[in-house]
């Protein structure tokens, strides 16, 4: 099981501890001191700690795809200055997705080198959204930016620190080019010490423990995240699977996008291999490297072994293969601003093209699009702007032995909250007129896939403006053995005069008072024939309002009768064909 | 004689503990729980003390009945009437993905499936004006639906009701109307913060517990009040303070934490009475451990709670005022193991009581915290209880050689680092409070209570260079003892977002006196002496556009001044304090939180006698204590009851008494201080 060694397994897994909770703390303390509700309430970043080859020691992610991303950023930094080339106190920003390490240039990334007596033995990094950081429209991220120009100003990894003082050339520059830099800055700054709470924890560990134990435990805690992930490997069906899906269009309204992948498990290796996607695309859906990559980890962790730490170890059996200028490969300048519209799919087709064979790990399809929603405006009680910025929640799909959750966030989004009502109808000039399951007819199966949500937001100001992007808008979420699909997610523009339009995306459509936006997000895909779900679970579901008898007759082959709603054996035997 | 007595039932033990208010004498009593009849198990405790039940001035009683029925989900079937719209709020929740490696995440299941989830219409907006009246033929309907489906009680929660409580108010009427055997919980009267899911869910857990809780106290009442306790009778709510029986029974969700928040205020009381402000407490028991931070005086209050939250798992939110207690999976039956990676562990997994720790000899085959605590002479095999139980080496030895084999370990060395490891976990738990949210634990003081606490406070004070250790007075009945330094206390807390600046003096003013006259009400319906009565005004306040708010004091006299300026600097140093930067926004007031306390006259800590007390018959000898780094020593062990006052003894050393153990490190000092508490100390430090 465990190799001898010198070292004794406590003070490895105390040492694992104190680097982890490092990292933990380094988190908290981003979130505490951030300025934006983007980071301290939707969590729109992480925090990493890397031994000095930039191997991922310990994380703490707001969001999942952001695991492992940050060893990337490490390794440009490495490449670019050398170890030797680091001073105690330096701090370097990077944010270019170009380059290794980045997501969208809105995902700045800080990496400072911490020093133990004189020498760089390992870094911390953070990354957490800006709100701005220029571009042509207001938040930087747009939808329809046709280059990386578009989409903000980039950092190609320079320092924001030199020895522990902040470089003020740098400091200008990124004042002259946010729309809101006082906030900016704050953040920046925020950001920037909280990898300092991480280093001084870092120098404490090694100042108990000695430098040389510290480093010795890193070695064997790695090894044995790659002994857990090779003991997991060894259970999971060995061969090539593939999958393909399409993404609704280009960005900016052309044709379906292909995405493919072809997964290689053996006993030690996980290959996810994406020849055959599709060209780098004209609009900004483009997955930077980096991000696709570390959306592939996503993946791979969820299948491998979801609970427990990850580290470098845990990722070693993982290899990701993408061809350059892909949608999942982009080549500059090409946009990249709303890059989890294709990320997502990412890691969607690597459970796709795994489920059939590890139902026990895989749940069906689900809605996968952040389904993000901007409304904004000048509320006429204030005359100041208002924006409210958030994601959808949607449909799960059902997996072997589980009905899909109804109304979750999507696989990019983790301890992600959706707005409250009341809390909405104070702060914005707007009336939530229902915010329901959108029991919808779809995902029907022997266990059955989560319902999406369905909001209407009636206007109550004179004007105000809609974005949202909702991929998944044709293609719906796909059903797993047997079970059926579920159903496309959709924004519904809904005027006093009568007029309705249905989109999957929507720019600053302006909207004026008693006009309505509906959104709707979609069901997860079913598993297993619906014929054999439990006649008692599709009354239940009749007796929630969640199927209709007219469905349960006609898609589960269960007959319910009477008042209170009952099963009719015999007539269900029948439609059975029992 | 008068007598105060707290009973706090435990999962494990009830507790019992008496103070007589003339000369401050404790009388203490531990029984086993009997779940089967807590009731019974109350009444019991007090005959088994053979106090005079006629002598009891005051009785206060910390239960697990309510968070039983939720973690049990044996509570009543509840249906919910709400706004039409938004009858799925209970099951969409807030969407977050906990678990979000896990694709087979289940979120929490709603406590009222949807078929008993009914719509009326109704609408109030954010200010609590009607845009729909009541439609009183939907609330008929639904509350037909209720009586046909045989539902114990209803839950009542509008949008925006607790900006007017006109339409729920009226629903009880009809529901009393056509149905008065269902229990009613209307949302306002259990919370009035903003947040539909939070107030739904916490309205619906009030009615899930309410027809448990009330036939509990109403029997334990009669029961008691037949025994001659003719007192009034008081429930341990989690706010930290107390509530007479005759309200508990109708907003039974306050005592969630009926139980843990006792030791929390016992913690406060000791650290007032020794001249220390800011302390943690620290209770370790049989399979957690919990902390929470008391600053400058003050045991933190949030309405954050949520029930069984875990790293990977929602749990359900409880809108209502808990002290701010974090939980981590570490106690005396803790279990060590192996991954598949070869990684070690100590916990969540718990031996519990039952089977308990490998050398309980009860059947437990798992190495546990108190296996290893026995291995390396911290644990006296014949002194278990007060030697009630032995505690069998050889069956610790066989479960720790689990750990030590596939390592190649010596018993001992295992047996060390399944108390490192544990000791880390707590060590987290104690960072959390404090340097997570801008505290520095060097300026603070353990307190060190519950079974397991004297074991392992004295290592954790020092890794966290804490200023000092003190082992309280029968540490294992700590809770029950914190119970009788309480005082009654009510929250009334109100969401009104509006900014916090002068010319809306006038409407602080009211809203502060409107809740001050429900304050008072309450009080009187309590039939507690309004001369007694002490105010506590906070504004839940944040800068304009952000989403922390801090709780902010308000002085009575900035009310009657109208300094506001006062507050809104506390507010700047507060927030600077918590979130390390001020800002020159514009300020606003979220929430209007009141405290009403009844204040109990208590009884003062008295310091007790030296006689009696000798430093030869309390060294029982020494033994080879195990500590890591230093290997083993020999180390006094010295009878608790027995060492004399203010005398210093150093370390290493094991203090024993009946139900505990208190360890000192080597270069640590132990006194026993004018109120028999354990003061550990660094020497030199």
């Amino acid at each position: 099981m465990s190799p001898k060694r010198s070292i004794d397994p406590f003070t490895v897994e105390v040492i694992k501890r104190a680097l982890i909770s490092a990292a933990e703390q380094m988190f908290a303390a981003f979130g505490r001191t951030s300025k934006s509700s983007v980071i301290y309430e939707v969590l729109d970043y992480g925090c990493a700690i890397t031994d000095d080859k930039a191997r991922m020691i310990a994380q703490a992610n707001g969001i999942p795809p952001f695991i492992g991303v940050l060893t990337d950023a490490v390794q440009e930094v490495i490449d670019k200055f050398g170890l030797d080339g680091l001073d105690e106190g330096d701090i370097i920003i990077l944010n270019d997705p170009y380059m290794g390490g980045a997501t969208h240039q809105n995902d700045v990334v800080l990496v400072m080198p911490v020093f133990y007596k004189g020498r760089p033995i390992m870094f911390a990094a953070n990354k957490g959204h800006w709100n701005d950081i220029g571009g042509k429209d207001p938040g930087s991220w747009s939808p329809s930016a046709t280059d990386i120009y578009q989409e903000g100003i980039q950092f190609p990894a320079v320092r924001l620190f030199r020895k522990g003082e902040e470089v003020r050339d740098i400091v200008d520059i990124i004042a002259r080019n946010g729309r809101i830099p006082e906030m900016t800055l704050g953040d920046m700054r925020a950001q920037a010490a909280s990898l300092q709470v991480a280093a001084d924890r870092i120098v404490k560990v090694c100042d108990k423990y000695g430098l040389d134990t510290v480093l010795e435990s890193i070695e064997v805690y790695l090894e044995q995240g790659r002994q857990e992930a090779l003991e997991e490997l060894k259970k999971l069906p060995k061969g090539e699977f593939t999958a393909e899906e399409y993404i609704d269009d280009d960005g900016l309204g052309g044709d379906p996008v292909l995405v493919k992948v072809k997964v290689t498990i053996t006993d030690d290796r996980f290959v996810v291999d994406y020849t055959g996607t599709a060209k780098t695309c004209r609009g900004p859906i483009n997955a930077p490297l980096s991000a696709l990559k570390s959306t592939a980890k996503f993946a791979y962790k969820a299948v491998v072994s979801p609970h427990g730490d990850a580290n470098e170890g845990f990722f070693a059996p993982l290899e990701v293969i993408v061809p350059e200028d892909t949608v999942f490969n982009p080549k500059r300048p090409a946009p990249i601003s709303t890059y989890w519209e294709s990320d997502s799919y990412a890691g969607d087709i690597i459970w796709k093209a795994l489920a059939d064979v590890m139902p026990d790990r895989i749940t069906a399809g689900h809605f996968l699009s952040v389904c993000g929603t901007i409304v904004s405006g000048i509320d006429d009680r204030t005359g100041e702007w208002f924006f409210s910025v958030e994601p959808n929640a949607g449909g799960w799909g059902a997996g072997k032995g589980k009905d899909g959750e109804s109304g979750l966030v999507c696989s990019g989004d983790g301890e992600t909250y959706v707005l409250s009502i009341e809390v909405a109808e104070t702060r914005y000039p707007l009336v939530v007129d229902q915010f329901a399951l959108n029991i919808a007819d779809g995902g029907h199966g022997q266990w059955r896939g989560g319902f999406g949500l369905v909001k209407d937001y009636r206007i109550t100001n004179s004007q105000a403006f809609v974005t949202a992007s909702f991929g998944r808008n044709k293609f719906p979420p796909w059903g797993l053995a047997g079970g059926m699909d579920g159903t496309p997610n959709l924004v519904e523009v809904r005027k006093t005069d009568g007029t309705v339009e249905r989109r999957g995306r929507f720019s600053n459509e302006v909207l004026h008072r008693g006009d309505v936006v509906r959104f709707i997000t979609g069901m997860g895909g079913g598993y297993g024939d619906p014929r054999k779900r439990d006649p008692q679970a599709v009354l239940n579901d009749v007796l929630d309002g969640y199927v209709t008898r007219e469905t349960a007759e006609r898609v589960y082959g269960v007959a319910i009768t009477g008042e209170p709603p009952q099963i009719d054996e015999k007539r269900t035997q029948r439609l059975r064909g029992g | 004689m008068a007598k105060r007595v707290a009973i706090d039932i435990g999962g494990t033990f009830t507790d019992f503990v008496s103070l007589d208010e003339a000369t401050s004498a404790v009388t203490l009593g531990k029984e086993l729980t009997t779940p089967a009849n807590f009731a019974d198990g109350v009444t019991h405790t007090i005959e088994k003390s053979g106090l005079d039940t006629t002598e009891f001035r005051q009785f206060v009683h910390g239960t697990t009945v309510v968070i039983n029925a939720l973690t049990e989900r044996k509570g009543a079937k509840v249906a919910l009437i709400t706004t039409k719209g938004f009858c799925d709020v209970l099951e969409i929740q807030r969407a977050n993905r906990t678990g979000m490696y896990n694709l087979f995440y289940r979120k929490p299941e709603p406590f009222v499936p949807r078929r008993f989830r009914f719509e009326v219409r109704e609408r109030l907006d954010y200010r609590g004006e009607v845009l729909q009246p009541l439609v009183e033929e939907d609330v008929v309907a639904a509350v037909e639906e209720c009586k046909k489906a045989g539902i114990e009680a209803i839950a009542v929660c509008y949008i925006h009701a607790y900006a007017n409580h006109a339409h729920e108010r009226r629903t009880r009427e009809i529901i009393n109307e056509l149905y008065p055997e269902a229990a009613v919980t209307l949302s306002h009267e259990i919370t009035q913060e903003w947040r539909e899911y939070e107030r739904t869910n916490t309205t619906v857990m009030n009615a899930y517990v309410q027809p448990a809780a009330e036939l509990y106290l109403t029997t334990l009442e009669e029961k008691l009040s037949g025994m001659g306790a003719g007192c009034t009778k008081y429930a341990m709510q989690s706010n930290g303070g107390t509530t007479a029986f005759a309200h508990a029974r109708r907003v039974p969700i306050h005592l969630v934490e009926s139980g843990p928040v006792g030791g929390v205020i016992g913690a406060e009381a000791i650290a007032r009475v020794v001249g220390e402000k800011s302390v943690i407490a620290f209770d370790m028991g049989g399979t957690t451990a919990k902390v929470s931070l008391i600053d400058d005086g003050r045991v933190k209050i949030n309405t954050d709670y949520h029930l069984e939250k875990t790293t990977t798992w929602a749990g359900y939110p409880l809108k209502i005022p808990v002290v701010d207690i974090v939980e981590v999976g570490a106690g005396g039956g803790s279990i060590a193991w192996i991954d598949q990676g070869g990684a070690l562990h100590v916990g969540p997994r718990s031996a519990g009581a039952d089977p308990g720790p490998a050398c309980y000899d009860l059947g437990g085959t798992e190495p546990t915290v108190t296996d290893a605590n026995l291995l390396t002479g911290r644990l006296n095999p014949d002194y278990f209880l007060g030697g009630e139980m032995r505690l069998n080496v050889e069956k610790a030895e066989a479960a720790v050689r689990k750990i030590a084999e596939p390592f190649d370990l010596s018993l001992l060395d295992a047996a060390l680092g399944i108390l490192r490891l544990a000791n880390a976990n707590m060590q987290a738990a104690l960072e959390r409070v404090s340097i997570e949210r801008g505290y520095d634990p060097r300026d603070f003081t353990l307190v060190a209570y519950g079974g397991a606490g004297g074991l392992h406070g004295a290592w954790l004070a020092r890794e966290l260079r804490m200023r000092k250790v003190i082992v309280p007075n029968a540490p294992g009945q700590f809770s029950a003892w914190g119970m009788l330094m309480t005082n009654l206390r009510h929250d009334f807390i109100r969401t009104r977002v509006i900014p916090c600046d002068s010319s809306r003096l006038d409407y602080i003013v009211s809203s502060f006196s409107a809740l001050e006259e429900e304050a008072r009400a309450q009080f009187e319906e309590e039939g507690f002496p309004l001369s007694r009565v002490v105010i506590e005004r906070f504004l839940d306040l944040r800068y304009k556009g952000q989403e922390h708010t801090v709780r902010t004091p308000v002085p009575k006299d900035v009310l009657k001044s109208g300094d506001l300026e006062k507050v809104i600097s506390t507010f700047h140093e507060l927030h600077e304090q918590a979130y390390s930067f001020r800002q020159d926004d514009p300020v606003e007031i979220v929430n209007f939180h009141l405290v009403g306390w009844g204040t109990v006259d208590k009884p003062p800590l008295q310091p007790i006698a030296n006689s009696g007390r000798d430093l030869g018959r309390a060294l029982k000898g020494e033994r080879l204590v195990h500590f890591e780094g230093v290997g083993p020593t020999q180390s006094k062990v010295y009878e608790r009851s027995l060492i004399p006052l203010e005398t210093p003894l150093l370390g290493p050393a094991i203090i024993e008494e009946p139900a505990c153990t208190t360890v000192v490190y080597p270069e640590q000092q132990v006194q026993v201080d004018r109120f028999g508490n354990l003061v550990i100390t660094e020497v030199g430090g």
